[in-house]
């Protein structure tokens, strides 16, 4: 039986509220301050009505468009090709040799353990040695470089789930290499691809780091308001950053649909 | 007439071990043949490498007289009964059973008609749209036989299909994989570590241990003329008597034990007189009669009483490290008997096998 100690169950439950509240007030005072701006009337601060003028003012704003165009093309590419090039390094660590398996895999992790600063670093130096123009090109490789090792855990765990014996039964049945990728092993692997992408698409679309350094003149949405930000606070970069959360969470809450109804179906 | 599967003296080995080893099997076709063996014994291996998802390091596989060395998985003309089932979880039973069809680019009404045909072969007439999560472990493997079979192979591959079941189902299944099995007239190749259904069964049995075939031939055979220590004692219960080979006349050995001369039968050739060799003879061929001289005198050491079955344990004197067990019929004579009581233990020549005693 489970014992009762109301005094710690008490005690874990507020060091826990108060957690959280650390971790989310910023969050929610971001949001608030993008519908209600602060005013200060002679040197006393104060509250305006309920407005969406920084939302109009943003949509008005040519460059963030730009750069949120800019962000999701590359979030879209990036994701998609990770995703190709995760499954490619997770059939090949099922299929190979167990010392060249663990060999791809630990090269695959290396750039996401790596201090994004390094790993930005170095892509300028080699885009530069090869004389390559920075621009959405480079921010793309720089986002797979970066994301493919989260993907490729996402679709491996799920690709050993699975085993072998389904690519067996398959090719016993008659099915080529390639009808059994295609009836058996990607259909299987549905909700793990799907997530494992929007993953991608989440963290692409955050970056800034890496992108700092690769980036040419088009610029994404972070770089854009890392950009406001250094010339002057203006209201739109809080209604920018409600977006940019808005966006992340919905994703964050798409993948956790997800997950839960694997979970549900596997039981 | 040349069988439909010849396994030519096959050898695997897994780094340095050597799984399989001068593994020879023919599969006739039409045949039921079952591959029994311990965990561990190499069995599952055989028909992985039948199957094609193993190669071998020695040896040929020949079907109808080619080789298949060079023929993949999905080019030969069996299919197997995988035993997790192995089923497409994203497909239903139709779409599962109608697989094997679609890859090979068959019409959309022939599978359906083939696929409603198979169904009701297995009893799943009504299934056709369910997914296999809510189906039960019969129904699964019903569906895991119907896909196997519906390409209408020349030989179906069994990897201990009624592992996963529970006693009354398995029993059912077996009827049935039997039934099915005459009315398809195609050749199963069945691996079970079970000797109960093997021999329930099988028109032949193949025994394997360590890598290499103890023995083969009909259950029947299998269990009356076991050769081999092993398959006295895998396939059901003997009693095993150590003593040496005397004489020969005919089938029947006279073989000298510490207890007296016994008698056994040998089919095919004997070992020569002088040979140390085991006397096996089962609890329930075992005769029981009042102590008379210069027969095999025994004393009761502990009986149990099993219902329908009385298990009397005896010790010889002269064989304290052997206790025989004799099985009977609990009726009014075995009622009277008693611990410490002395009897005649007795068995006819047919009914005792003649072993080699390995070294």
């Amino acid at each position: 039986m489970k014992q009762k100690a109301p005094l710690l169950d008490t005690l874990l439950g507020l060091v826990a509220v108060a957690g959280l509240i650390a971790l989310y007030a910023p969050l929610v005072a971001v949001a608030a301050l993008s519908f209600f701006q602060i005013t200060r009337v002679r040197g006393v601060m104060g509250f305006a009505p309920f407005s969406l003028e920084p939302y109009a003012a943003l949509i008005a704003n040519g460059e963030i468009l730009a750069a949120l165009a800019t962000s999701l093309i590359v979030a879209m590419v990036a994701s998609l090709a990770s995703l190709v090039l995760a499954l490619m390094f997770a059939f090949y660590f099922v299929s190979a040799r167990r010392r060249f398996g663990l060999m791809m895999q630990m090269m695959v992790f290396l750039p996401f353990l790596l201090p994004p600063i390094i790993t930005g670093l170095s892509l300028l130096i080699a885009f530069r040695e090869i004389d390559f123009a920075r621009g959405l090109a480079t921010i793309i490789v720089g986002h797979i470089v970066f994301i493919v090792p989260v993907v490729y855990r996402t679709v491996l765990v799920r690709l050993q789930l699975l085993g072998g014996s389904l690519t067996e039964a398959s090719l016993d049945l008659g099915a080529s290499r390639v009808q059994t990728l295609v009836h058996v092993i990607l259909p299987q692997m549905r909700p793990a691809l799907i997530s494992g992408a929007l993953l991608a698409f989440a963290i692409s679309f955050d970056e800034t780091l890496i992108t700092l350094f690769v980036a040419g003149s088009e610029t994404t949405l972070p770089i854009r308001l890392w950009a406001m930000m250094r010339v002057g606070f203006v209201p739109e970069i809080n209604a920018l950053a409600t977006l940019i959360l808005l966006v992340t969470a919905l994703i964050t809450l798409a993948i956790g649909l997800l997950q839960r109804g694997q979970a549900e179906r596997a039981s | 007439m040349q069988p439909l599967l010849h396994l030519e003296n096959i050898s695997k080995r897994y780094g340095s071990v050597r799984v399989l080893d001068g593994i020879d099997i023919t599969v006739a076709d039409n045949e039921f043949l079952t591959i029994l063996g311990p965990s561990g014994s190499g069995k599952t291996t055989i028909l992985r490498i039948i199957g094609g998802f193993e190669g071998i390091d020695g040896g040929r596989l020949m079907f109808e007289g080619r080789d298949l060395a060079s023929v993949p998985i999905n080019r030969r003309p069996f299919n197997t009964v995988f035993q997790d089932y192995a089923l497409f979880h994203h497909m239903n039973v139709a779409e599962n059973v109608g697989y094997g069809l679609k890859v090979r680019g068959r019409p959309r009404a022939e599978i359906a008609a083939k696929v409603a045909d198979v169904l009701e072969t297995v009893g799943l007439g009504a299934l056709g749209a369910r997914y296999p999560a809510q189906l039960s472990g019969g129904q699964r493997q019903r569906v895991a036989l119907a896909r196997a079979i519906i390409c209408e192979p020349r030989l179906i591959l069994l990897d201990e299909p009624l592992s996963a079941l529970d006693v009354e189902l398995r029993a059912q299944m077996q009827r049935f994989l039997k039934s099915l099995q005459r009315r398809l007239g195609i050749a199963f190749v069945f691996i079970t570590h079970d000797q109960e259904e093997a021999i329930a069964l099988s028109d032949r049995i193949i025994v394997v241990h360590r890598g290499r075939i103890e023995q083969e031939g009909a259950p029947e055979q299998l269990y009356r003329r076991p050769r081999t220590p092993f398959i006295a004692a895998f396939l059901g219960e003997n009693n095993l008597i150590a003593g040496t080979l005397a004489g020969v006349q005919g089938a029947v050995c006279r073989v000298e034990t510490a207890a007296g001369p016994l008698h056994a039968t040998v089919d095919g050739p004997a070992p020569l007189p002088g040979s140390a060799v085991l006397v096996a003879v089962r609890p329930e061929h075992i005769t029981l009669a009042a102590a008379a001289p210069g027969a095999l005198v025994a004393e009761v050491v502990e009986i149990r009483f099993l219902g329908a079955n009385i298990l009397i344990e005896l010790r010889h004197p002269a064989l304290p490290d052997t206790l025989i067990k004799v099985r009977r019929l609990a009726d009014g004579s075995t009622a009277r008997l008693s611990p410490g009581q002395r009897l005649t233990v007795g068995w006819a020549a047919d009914d005792a096998a003649l072993l080699v005693a390995k070294g």
